[in-house]
């Protein structure tokens, strides 16, 4: 059995999939029930959800594909 | 198959499964570059790179990671491998500091943080002030969803490092977002007056 110490050290594997499916089982179980480990299960997952959502993106992504497809052309690209 | 045949079937393999992936890989040269002209003249690099060794791709492999590897090489060439080598901490270590730090959110009032406060701005910010080694496996791992294994491939180190790194880099995010945030007069108590993890255990 899990101790809230071992769950701690692990949840950000867990959370990333990172752990083997018994151990990732465990975890599981263990966070389901424990009033000290749910909280910080759910703050963590919560930054990783806005995390994810940072994600930067081009203001004008067809004027960079057209300057890649032109390099590439100019470099005997013909598809 | 004529030399003309073979060029135009290397082009439509090219065509269709490395330039899918430009959104993925402007991206992560954002990430890198934080600037936009930086991350054009590095994607358009990048891609030029990659089709002049399409022929050392191996087909069926992940063409996104390979592509990363090769944006990131180029980069820090341009860098001069400024910033390459960073102090490495123990995972369990930084995995345990943060289960301090949200303990200390909790003391503030600032458990539910990133459900009550729109935390994109200040991640931004954080992100940017992250040091390259940090920011570059946060933004394969947490943005762009490459396994551990996959990011230690990319970044050329042991995967025992990326994840160290990794949870040094989301460590210090917190610390940041959470700085805002009682900065922003968010914390609804001073820390040290809440007991309410204490004795909860299994």
């Amino acid at each position: 059995m899990l101790d809230c110490d071992a769950v701690m050290r692990q949840l950000w594997d867990y959370l990333d999939g990172e752990l083997t499916s018994e151990r990732e089982e465990a975890i599981r179980a263990h966070v389901a029930v424990c009033k000290r480990c749910y909280p910080q299960y759910d703050f963590e997952r919560t930054f990783l959800q806005a995390l994810e959502a940072a994600r930067r993106s081009h203001s004008r992504p067809d004027v960079l594909k057209a300057r890649v497809l032109g390099a590439l052309r100019a470099a005997g690209f013909a598809a | 198959m004529s030399e003309a045949n073979a060029s135009r079937a290397k082009d439509e393999r090219f065509r269709d499964e490395a330039l899918p992936h430009l959104p993925a890989v402007t991206n992560f040269a954002l990430s890198l570059t934080r600037d936009e002209s930086k991350a054009e003249d590095l994607v358009q690099e990048t891609y030029l790179r990659a089709y002049q060794a399409w022929a050392q791709y191996q087909p069926g492999t992940e063409c996104r990671g390979w592509l990363f590897t090769i944006c990131r090489h180029l980069w820090i060439r341009a860098r001069k491998r400024e910033e390459r080598e960073v102090a490495c901490e123990d995972g369990d270590l930084e995995a345990l500091g943060a289960a301090a730090l949200h303990t200390g959110a909790l003391q503030s009032g600032l458990g539910d943080l990133f459900e009550r406060y729109d935390v994109r701005r200040s991640l931004d910010a954080a992100l940017d002030d992250l040091p390259t080694a940090f920011r570059e496996v946060v933004v394969l791992v947490d943005v762009e969803d490459q396994s551990y294994e996959d990011a230690a491939r990319i970044l050329d180190v042991p995967k025992g490092t990326v994840r160290s790194r990794l949870f040094r880099a989301r460590r210090l995010l917190q610390e940041r977002l959470i700085e805002h945030a009682r900065d922003a007069g968010l914390a609804t108590r001073s820390s040290g007056g809440d007991d309410s993890t204490a004795g909860a255990e299994t």
